[in-house]
């Protein structure tokens, strides 16, 4: 704020002066003047009225009165005006001097210093001294507070945008990952849908394979029982077989029986013959019957013969149907205990086809339930996925305000900067502070040196330039964390320029004063940075170059 | 038991009634061998006496049997005539034989494996062995039989 344009009466000085001296003589003839006119008034009237019918006296004594305050005022007021009025230039050129005070105090608190503000009131009265200083300290802890606050806004405003962005990617990458878990639960679905359709199936052919069950255990059953069946012929066969062996043995017994009378009869027919022979002639008749004893006894044995040979054959063909049957029987007890092992297989076939189909409904119960809580759970899904993207959708609006909050804040920061604060937060303290000091240094060398120094100790600086009024540039100074070798050699391209056709010499040279370029794009590294110049004064006072430094905005908040 | 002719069928045309008294024989069977025993020396064919060995006996005498009340001497036939073994016999049998002469004659058991058949050898069938208990050999129906002189053998006992 500009306070010569705000003042303009106040900038006169002289004529009010001048205005303020006549008054106090004209105050003093006016007063003198009026106490005379109201005496000869209350006298003319009194003179009026006892005309009539009223004394004298009265008159008299107010007239004396009139004229005894006549003489008073005229001995006691008159020269104290007098006096007054000899003393006014005096206090008049005073006043000047502290209007002139408060005016500069004034000017330097328009343009911001909050400083050199106070050391304008140094010649004011000490109440207004006080209370300018008063102001200027309370402006200045206020703009001080402006600045912290902006800060941590601006930092507050970054984190919350940091915050919102990974958020609002995390709210993306969620609902992506919602996506999935949708297609995914809705594959589980079809999924569920075909294994439930697939149980059924199984369940039925389960059903069916039960059912098969059912009539291969009652067809091995019945295969069992005709097994069983055919064993008791078996034995039954064996049985007679045995018996007939008996028998066969009996036979045995018989026809040796037979071959013994035969052989006996034999023998007896010879014992014939020989009797016959000894009887002689006599004996011949007897000897033929003899004879034909033997061949009966003969023929007798042949039969026996032929009967032991078919009885032979006929045990023979009993001894392979035992033998047979006992083969038979064993074979038919290995057949019952193998249709009896395949009717257990079958019933346990059975009863698992039975479990399988029970199974089988199971799963496909469960699989549909499992379908319908899918279709829930896909439902859901979707309602969740819509408030993740309205999420995401908020957190990046929450990012946008957070950043332009920030930007905000650091507006706020920009126009707090413009205050000069005796504080080593206010860059333009800073900047002024950094000029001294390389100003104080005696060579050109010191000062590069110097300038370096204070580069490298203040993070949130890229460049400091130390620029003569007549555009060259003799110190430039790099923060090699903040530029790399690139970007300095780009920067190094000022030595080469004309800086008094820079926006910022053009600012600082229009007043001389301290000032804060706005936010703008680096040419180094393309961040957002700005510039605070101030003109370097030597011991006289004289201007005699311009310090001006870069501020990364990004390194700045961070501080 | 081998077919042997009948003793009708092996008397020849002609042969007188004594002769053929003489000609005819019981066949036994001794191992291996036909034996033909003269008929008119033989007393009797009976199953296979039971027989006690005689300790100090030679081989050919079994022992001692009891028949019709009187002690027995029982010879083997088979190892007599020194006829191979031949298959167990299924009905052995001892025929008591006269042995001896006719003054004192004594009777004797032998113990063959089987009674045959009576049969006729003509004695010029005979062809002449030892002279001794082995009269001599004769085809009977076909085989080899091994004629016997029971006098000798009691010559000889």
């Amino acid at each position: 704020m500009d306070v010569d344009s705000t003042l303009p009466a106040v900038r006169s000085g002289k004529p009010a002066a001048s205005r303020r001296t006549g008054p106090h003589t004209e105050n003093a003839l006016l007063g003198w003047i009026l106490v005379v006119g109201l005496s000869l008034l209350g006298f003319v009237l009194l003179s009026v009225g006892s005309l009539a019918a009223a004394p004298a006296w009265p008159r008299f004594v107010f007239l004396a009165l009139g004229a005894a305050g006549v003489l008073a005022y005229g001995v006691l007021v008159f020269p104290f005006f007098r006096r007054l009025e000899r003393r006014l230039p005096e206090g008049e050129e005073q006043w000047g001097r502290l209007e002139e005070d408060l005016i500069a105090s004034f000017n330097q608190l328009g343009a911001g210093d909050l400083v050199r503000s106070t050391a304008h009131t140094r010649g004011l009265p000490e109440r207004l001294a006080k209370i300018s200083e008063a102001a200027s300290e309370a402006l200045s802890q206020l703009a001080q507070q402006i600045q912290d606050s902006s800060i941590e806004v601006a930092s507050a405003a970054d984190a919350v945008n940091e915050i919102a962005s990974e958020l609002a990617s995390g709210s993306s990458e969620q609902a992506a990952s919602v996506v999935e878990i949708t297609a995914a639960m809705e594959e589980l679905a079809r999924t569920a849908s075909q294994i439930a359709e697939n149980a059924g199936r199984q369940a039925e052919l389960a059903s069916r394979a039960e059912a098969s069950g059912d009539a291969g255990s009652a067809a091995v059953f019945e295969a069992v029982t005709g097994v069983e069946e055919v064993q008791k012929r078996i034995s039954a066969i064996a049985s007679r077989a045995d018996a007939l062996g008996t028998r066969s043995k009996e036979i045995y017994r018989v026809l040796d029986l037979i071959t013994e009378i035969a052989q006996e009869t034999h023998i007896l027919s010879l014992n014939a013959a020989i009797e016959a022979a000894a009887a002689g002639a006599d004996g011949r008749r007897f000897s033929v019957v003899a004879e034909e004893v033997r061949h009966l006894a003969q023929r007798s044995q042949e039969s026996v013969e032929s009967v032991r040979n078919l009885l032979d054959e006929f045990s023979g063909s009993i001894r392979a149907t035992i033998v047979a049957t006992e083969e038979g029987s064993k074979e038919a007890s290995r057949v019952l205990e193998r249709s009896r092992a395949a009717a257990e297989a079958i019933e346990d076939l059975r009863r698992a086809s039975g479990d399988t189909s029970r199974v089988a409904q199971q799963i496909s119960l469960a699989t549909q339930q499992q379908n319908a809580a899918s279709d829930e759970v896909v439902m859901t899904l979707r309602e969740v996925s819509l408030v993740v993207q309205r999420m995401t959708g908020g957190l990046k609006n929450l990012s946008t305000t957070a950043d332009r909050l920030n930007s905000l804040g650091l507006e706020i920061q920009l126009l707090a900067q413009s205050f000069h604060l005796a504080s080593p937060r206010s860059l333009k303290h800073l900047v002024e502070d950094w000029a001294r000091r390389v100003e104080a240094a005696p060579s050109q060398e010191e000062r590069a040196q110097v300038l370096d120094e204070l580069v490298g100790g203040a993070p949130f600086v890229e460049l400091g330039y130390f620029s003569r009024l007549d555009g060259t540039t003799p110190i430039l100074s790099f923060n090699r964390d903040l530029l790399n070798e690139r970007q300095r050699s780009l920067a190094n391209k000022v030595h080469d320029t004309d800086v008094r056709t820079r926006p910022w010499f053009k600012a600082v040279s229009r007043h001389w004063r301290t000032t804060l370029i706005p936010p703008y794009e680096s040419m180094q590294n393309s961040e957002a940075c700005f510039t605070v110049c101030t003109p370097v004064r030597d011991g006289a006072g004289k201007i005699t170059a311009v310090l001006g430094i870069d501020i990364n905005v990004t390194g700045w908040t961070r501080i | 038991m081998p077919a042997m002719p009948e003793m009708s069928e092996m008397s020849e045309p002609g042969e007188s009634g004594k002769s053929r008294r003489e000609g005819t024989h019981l066949l036994v069977r001794a191992g291996e061998y036909a034996c033909a025993l003269p008929l008119a020396s033989v007393r009797r064919v009976v199953r296979s006496l039971t027989v006690h060995p005689l300790p100090g006996a030679t081989a050919e005498l079994e022992g001692l049997a009891e028949f019709g009340g009187e002690p027995l001497p029982v010879l083997n036939l088979g190892r007599m005539v020194h006829a191979p073994a031949g298959p167990n016999p299924a009905y052995p049998v001892t025929v008591v034989v006269w042995v001896g002469p006719a003054e004192a004659r004594e009777m004797l058991g032998l113990a063959a494996d089987a009674a045959l058949e009576v049969v006729h050898v003509p004695p010029a069938s005979v062809v002449a062995g030892d002279g001794g208990f082995l009269l001599g050999e004769a085809p009977v129906g076909g085989e080899v039989v091994r004629v016997l002189n029971l006098e000798a053998l009691g010559r000889t006992a």
